[in-house]
């Protein structure tokens, strides 16, 4: 039995791009077996494979009619799926989408034991988890120079939560002008004192020894050793910690590493 | 000595007091002020050991005038360096280190240095720094000496977001054996203190925010600058240095969160780190009892249950291969087995394998379609444990296991397994080995 068309689409990961997607499959009737991001993707055998146009207008349609027909918060949890690095987020968005708009409606997203809600569900805390990781977890630095007074993290989170956490970091800090930039996506937060905004930077952002001010690394090196002095000997449990605090992080943990997370390293001749 | 050494020292010093979360207020950012808090607070690291860091924990100074058998900076230590922060110091480094993300805030504790008064003063400078000339936002939890002066305590309270008074020991005989020079001080007017000052608090600005007359009425007053204490108050007591029992530390732990409307009570195992002949001999550290209670603390706090429900007096200790909720099922089970797309609430959340985040999503869930086995498995509740307590829209699926107290118990026994590591593979029972030899204290209610 034939669940779905044998088609997939494909689209080019951004929010607009995954709505262009929906918009798509309601325009030519048809029901794709797979939304996919462009670089993430393994076509199945005898599979039509349809590139979708991020197309604006049509996001915004798709956009108006969810939050219309199921809540701001199904349009909250489409928002999520598509900054989730997990690639069938796609696809579990779309079936939400089309289970919620047909047949769910307002009661869609909360109908959690339904089994096209429940991965919607689990990729959604899925996000969430990875804010809160990045919110715990992103470690500033404070780089000072000639004209330049700003602080300057690094992260690699498994999904694009940049636009998800901004908010946080910039009413917390609002008094210091900092970058958060994602390593993996080449993507960095920008908050200039007053508002803040996305940029894509050309080339790899690193720390420089020189920008760093006077105090930096003293900090860095009373943070170390609080964290060493911290940990109770007799109560060692390596893996309660990995737990809590995954291994995925610590390659920007300041407490972890040895020297400046992000710092640029001696190009050898 | 510099900065980054006199803060090792106080560090360690600090670590043995585990109270440090940073939750329990939340207060908004304002632009052109540092920081924020968040009411579930946020742990910035993890140490070796697994416990969280959130905060910037030090002792203001590792010198004490006092000689408690069980601190590592007790007066007759000869070991210990004894070193101390200014207040200014202590401003910079938590305002630092909270700019780079490494921390919440401040917990700020000491070793008492010519008095309790004289101590709780440099408290109160070092927040003021904090709070006036930084206009830091973001959360400070500060502990209050026991025999301070109320009015320091008042002013305590109105810098610092959450204040705690550590009992250390669970009764007046053990205080009186190990800490003879705090004895004589009273630790439970301070609680009081702290408490009614912070329902008085939070009375005075309900009604401040009240229209209480319907016509000219002025503008709304502006809210009184800041809460006294508004993430509350918690204390801490040390597990396994006395001979109380699990039954006596758990009925004053619910007192203290029935009568003195507390937040949190604190277990610590008891880690040697001082030689003294009137503290226990072994090197064993109870840390499975420490877990027992943190999960009967966890059932006072959040599964609705009583302290009479846990634990009594002919059964004076918790299981150690078994978690105190599943020992009440195990004795209630003509209570079971109960239907999930039909029980209430409170029910949903006696049955072992469901939690509260478990019950909350049955809940919600069960209001749209009807729970069977294959969605209540993908819906995050351990059904392992629960399937021999529920049924699914009339069918059981425990069917198998004898439904009796011994059959069950083989089927929800769990040793903790906190790690092979060191010293964890010592496990000392509680109540087994005879350390002491007067088991029968009697304990002084709060």
């Amino acid at each position: 039995m034939e669940l779905y068309d044998d088609v997939a689409y494909v689209y080019d990961g951004s929010l607009e791009g995954l709505l262009s997607a929906i918009f798509c499959a309601y325009a030519h009737h048809e029901d794709p077996c797979d939304v996919v991001v462009e670089g993430a993707f393994q076509p199945r055998l005898s599979q039509r494979i349809s590139r979708i146009e991020t197309d604006v207008h049509a996001a915004h349609r798709v956009r108006a009619g969810i939050q219309r027909t199921c809540g701001r918060q199904a349009f909250r949890a489409v928002l999520k799926a598509s900054l989730s690095g997990d690639e069938q987020a796609g696809t579990v968005a779309y079936r939400f989408v089309r289970y919620a708009m047909d047949e769910g409606g307002k009661s869609a997203v909360s109908n959690i034991a339904h089994p096209s809600v429940a991965p919607m569900h689990a990729i959604v805390r899925s996000v969430n988890q990875e804010c809160e990781h990045i919110r715990q977890f992103a470690r500033f630095s404070h780089l000072k120079g000639n004209d330049m007074d700003l602080w300057f993290a690094r992260i690699r989170p498994r999904d694009n939560v940049i636009p998800l956490v901004m908010e946080h970091f910039v009413a917390r800090f609002n008094i210091q002008p900092f970058l958060l930039y994602d390593e993996g996506r080449r993507l960095v937060g920008v908050y200039d004192g007053t508002s803040w905004y996305q940029a894509m930077p050309d080339a790899d952002l690193f720390l420089d020894r020189e920008c760093m001010s006077s105090e930096e690394p003293l900090m860095q090196d009373a943070w170390r050793r609080f964290y060493r002095a911290l940990s109770v000997e007799a109560r060692y449990n390596p893996e309660l910690r990995r737990q809590l605090m995954p291994k995925r992080f610590w390659s920007n943990l300041t407490e972890i590493q040895e020297g400046a997370p992000g710092l640029r390293k001696s190009t050898r001749p | 000595m510099d900065l980054t050494e006199k803060l090792e020292i106080l560090a360690d010093a600090a670590k043995y007091d585990v109270a440090c979360t940073s939750s329990g207020v939340q207060r908004e950012a304002r632009q052109g002020q540092l920081g924020a808090t968040h009411v579930s607070g946020c742990c910035h690291s993890f140490t070796a050991d697994g416990r969280c860091v959130t905060l910037l924990k030090v002792l203001m100074t590792n010198a004490c005038i006092y000689d408690c058998a069980y601190c590592v900076n007790r007066r007759s230590n000869p070991e210990v360096t004894r070193v101390s922060f200014t207040p200014e110091e202590l401003a910079e480094l938590t305002i630092g280190f909270y700019r780079r993300n490494y921390i919440e805030g401040l917990f700020l504790s000491s070793g008492v240095v010519r008095n309790p008064d004289y101590t709780t003063e440099l408290f109160i400078r070092t927040l003021r720094i904090l709070r006036e000339e930084y206009g830091f936002r973001g959360y400070i939890h500060a502990k209050a000496v026991p025999g301070t002066s109320p009015e320091l305590i008042h002013a305590l309270g109105f810098l610092a977001d959450r204040l705690s008074l550590n009992l250390e020991l669970p009764s007046s005989e053990s205080l009186a054996r190990l800490a003879p020079e705090k004895a004589n001080l009273d630790l439970v007017k301070p609680m009081r203190q702290i408490s009614e000052s912070i329902a008085e608090d939070a009375e005075s600005r309900t009604l401040a925010r009240k229209r209480l007359t319907t016509y000219l009425s002025g503008p709304a007053p502006r809210k009184a600058a800041r809460a006294f204490a508004p993430a509350g108050q918690s204390t801490q007591m040390i597990i396994g240095a006395s001979p109380e029992s699990d039954y006596q530390i758990l009925t004053l732990s619910a007192a203290l969160y029935a009568k003195l409307a507390f937040k949190r009570v604190f277990f610590s195992a008891y880690m040697p780190v001082v030689e003294d002949d009137r503290l226990p001999k072994t090197d064993a550290i109870q840390l499975d009892r420490e877990h027992r209670l943190y999960q009967a603390d966890w059932l006072l706090r959040f599964y609705g249950f009583d302290v009479s429900e846990i634990i009594d007096e002919e059964h004076p200790f918790l299981e150690t291969d078994i978690d105190p909720k599943a020992t009440w099922a195990l004795n209630h089970l003509d209570l079971f087995p109960i239907e999930v797309n039909t029980a209430p609430h409170e029910m949903l959340l006696r049955v072992p394998g469901i939690g509260v985040r478990g019950a909350n999503l049955i809940m919600r869930a069960r209001r749209q379609t009807t729970l069977s086995e294959r969605e209540l498995r993908k819906l995050g509740i351990a059904y392992k444990r629960a399937r021999y307590f529920i049924t699914c829209n009339g069918t059981y699926s425990g069917l198998g296991v004898d439904f009796s107290r011994e059959g069950l118990h083989a089927r929800l026994r769990a040793p903790i397994d906190g790690g092979r590591h060191g010293r964890r593979s010592d496990r000392a029972l509680p109540g087994q080995l005879s350390l002491f030899d007067n088991a029968q204290l009697c304990l002084k209610g709060a």
